[in-house]
């Protein structure tokens, strides 16, 4: 399932690589990057092995279990095993909704703090005497009569807060022990609908643990960090509508982001509780919970179960999945489910193959469909304006999810799935794309200064809610327009789009290409300069019938929904026009290089300048100016 | 550092007697407010940018 510790090569003494990591604190599963010396982030595995490191601790006798150890505790010892303690982070006892899924150890109210929710656990301690009395501390009736040498059974209190202080603690320590230093800050995750309280009571426990927090990082953060450092993948633009599909255990999170140069911000986000890699289980446990009843004769009811012999058996089959899946998502084979004595005695084993597993799972993945097509008119768009589409969170390492999403996308949508990065942990990898983002946004603000006015004021845009992130952005995009006779297009001629619409402003872009100038030895070069009307054109046509086609009478005709990005002229700005300096001739016809840059200011102010760059060195400047309004 | 996108396009010559259309006078369109995800490289120029109060040209060097 994971792969052993140490895959990822420690970096060695190089004072320029800070000591500093990134975490992605889920809900039900946490990961750990670091830097490499290469500049990239990569996740490591803690001593147990794991990448992905349940959120999960558990206490059994004087033994305190962290990690995917501690989950296998929900099994028998679960009243003693918290987990879904992120998502409480920074909420009352009042807010927690009564009949909030309690797989693990109760949500209490807090003996001594009013309106704090907080987990009682049984544990042994080791030296009953001196007892650290603390209130939260009640020792257990049994007290008076064990003797004095013998570990006692004792309730233990603990907060939201604490929990996950001593979880984020072991994901530290996981990491010195790796990196073998002190790591000096962190970068953690944040999901986009937390509010302040959350994101307070999440730095505070992660000081507690003695973390820098270098910063509380949305996930759409992480995930754009990570997607635009490095080379921009083959097929996009480092300008592009990117669609982030976050699926984890108990949430589906999209966003939709526009990229522009690396500067990212959210066009429209969305999330539902209702879908998830647990309802992707509670479909697989009934399968299976079926196989079993099939084979052996056992009645199973699970999701719900009532019985309590099924409800342990119901968490079985959902640990047992856990490999099931992964296997599903790794290889294009299938993959077992294996339970000892999951009921009466009887062990069950049961295989799937992808397709049968696609098609017990199609609900969730129809879901999330219709969910994105929501998000993508919720801000104005069709899916044909998006270009890529990345994946974050475990259940959406399911291929058969990018194959349902797909289908409405163009045909050239990019995935990680057609760039063939998500398996064997390769960039695209949606279950270590948010920590590498931390890591690396982690490596750039251990890097800032703090020296002066400037310097602080830098590093300050950096938290939530800064002047700095609030930014003006344009609306249309601009472009180029070069008049060609008797075009064929309804343009009139060759547009080459320059500055995107949703591009975040003061803004720069700089193209450069050959411009064909005839044979004539006029040499002139001209364009106009447009604000574009861009849609998404869609038309029914009819289906071509195959060639030997027979009975058209009887089949009906078959329509297809053809989509089509267009774009119009709208307004003119204004043109630019000069004679070429720096043509070359080859095979009769002038050619020169032109680099085009246009900006928009802060103001909207546009300036456009055109520049001629021959063997012999760059030519003149020509500039023209469209004013704010 | 500039980022000059690379075009492979390359526009054919202008028609006979075409001449420039004169400026139309016209603003772009309205900006829109929008909230940046305070993440990354970009972020950090733009941020930058803007604390030293620097051009583009300015911001290259
Ligand atoms: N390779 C995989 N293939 C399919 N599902 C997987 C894979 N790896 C993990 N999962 C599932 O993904 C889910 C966990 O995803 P993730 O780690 O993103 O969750 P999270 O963000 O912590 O949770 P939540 O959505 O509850 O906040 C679990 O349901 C797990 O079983
Ligand atoms: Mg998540």
């Amino acid at each position: 399932m994971s792969q052993p510790n140490g895959s990822a090569e420690a970096p060695i003494e190089v004072s320029a690589i800070p000591t500093v990591v990134g975490i992605n604190f889920g809900n039900s599963y946490a990961s750990i990057a670091v830097l490499t010396k290469e500049g990239t982030a990569e996740c490591i595995a803690n001593e147990d092995g794991e990448r992905q490191i349940a959120c999960a601790i558990a206490f059994q006798g004087e033994e305190l279990y962290i990690g995917n150890q501690a989950k296998h505790q929900l099994v028998k010892n679960s009243q003693n095993t918290i987990t879904g303690f992120r998502n409480l982070l920074g909420k009352k006892f009042s807010e927690i909704p009564a009949n909030a899924l309690s797989v693990s150890a109760p949500v209490i109210q807090h003996p001594e703090i009013a309106d704090e929710p907080a987990y009682k656990v049984k544990v042994l301690q080791a030296s009953p005497s001196p007892l650290p009395t603390t209130a939260s501390n009640t020792p257990a009736a049994s007290k008076t009569a064990t003797p004095r040498s013998e570990p006692v059974q004792v309730d233990r209190v603990l907060t939201v807060s604490e929990v996950t202080t001593i979880f984020l603690k072991s994901l530290i320590k996981s990491a010195e022990d790796f990196l073998g230093k002190k790591v000096q800050g962190a970068v953690i995750t944040v999901p986009g609908w937390f509010e302040q309280a959350q994101k307070d009571a999440l730095e505070k426990a992660a000081n507690d643990a003695d973390i820098t927090v270098l910063q509380l990082l949305e996930e759409a953060g992480a995930a754009a960090v990570t997607t635009t450092s490095g080379p921009v993948p083959e097929g996009l633009s480092a300008d592009r509508t990117q669609l982030v599909v976050d699926l984890g255990a108990s949430a589906l999170s999209l966003y939709l982001l526009s990229i522009r140069q690396g500067l990212a911000f959210s066009l429209a986000t969305l999330s539902d509780h209702s879908i998830g890699g647990d309802a992707i289980d509670d479909k697989l446990i009934k399968h299976f919970a079926k196989e079993f009843t099939k084979k052996t004769k056992v009645p199973l009811t699970v999701c719900p179960a009532s019985d309590p012999q099924d409800k342990r058996a119901e968490a079985k089959l959902r640990l047992a999945l856990e490999h099931t899946k992964r296997t599903i998502s790794a290889s294009p084979g299938a993959a077992t489910c294996s339970v000892e004595s999951l009921k009466d005695g009887f062990d069950f084993t049961g295989t799937i193959t992808r397709l049968r597993f696609d098609m017990e799972v199609r609900p969730i993945y129809d879901s999330v469909y219709k969910k994105v097509g929501e998000l993508v008119s919720a801000a104005g768009l069709d899916l044909y304006d998006v270009d890529e589409i990345v994946y974050v969170g475990g259940s959406a390492s399911l291929p058969g999810l990018d194959e349902a999403l797909s289908q409405g996308f163009p045909e050239n949508i990019v995935t990680p799935f057609t760039q063939g990065t998500v398996v064997g942990g390769g960039v695209g990898d949606p279950t270590t794309i948010l920590a590498r983002g931390c890591a690396l946004q982690a490596k750039i603000l251990a890097q800032l200064g703090e020296g002066t006015e400037e310097e602080r004021e830098v590093k300050a845009s950096f938290t939530h809610g800064h002047q700095y992130t609030q930014s003006k952005a344009t609306s249309k995009t601009i472009g180029l327009l070069f008049p060609e006779e008797g075009a064929e297009n309804a343009l009139g001629g060759q547009w080459i789009p320059v500055l995107l619409r949703e591009t975040p402003v003061p803004a720069r872009r700089i193209v450069a290409f050959n411009v064909d100038l005839g044979e004539g030895e006029e040499k002139k070069v001209g364009f106009e300069v447009w604000e574009a009307k861009e849609g998404v054109k869609i038309e029914k046509v009819k289906l071509p019938k195959l060639e030997g086609e027979e009975e058209e009478e009887e089949e009906e005709e078959e329509e297809e929904e053809v989509k089509e990005k267009t774009v119009e002229k709208e307004t003119l700005l204004t043109s630019l026009s000069f004679a070429a300096q720096h043509a070359t001739k080859k095979g009769g016809r002038w050619t020169t290089r032109l680099e085009v840059t246009a900006i928009v200011g802060e103001d909207g102010a546009l300036e456009v300048s055109a520049v001629e760059v021959g063997a012999s060195g760059r030519g003149e400047k020509n500039v023209v100016t469209v004013p704010a309004a | 550092m500039a980022n000059i996108v690379e075009l492979s396009v390359v526009p054919p010559p202008l028609p006979q007697g075409w001449t420039p259309p004169a400026a139309s006078g016209k603003s772009i369109s309205p900006l829109v407010e929008r909230k940046l995800l305070p993440a990354g490289q970009a972020y950090l120029a733009h941020v930058r940018r803007a604390v030293h109060k620097l051009t583009f040209e300015e911001h290259d060097k």
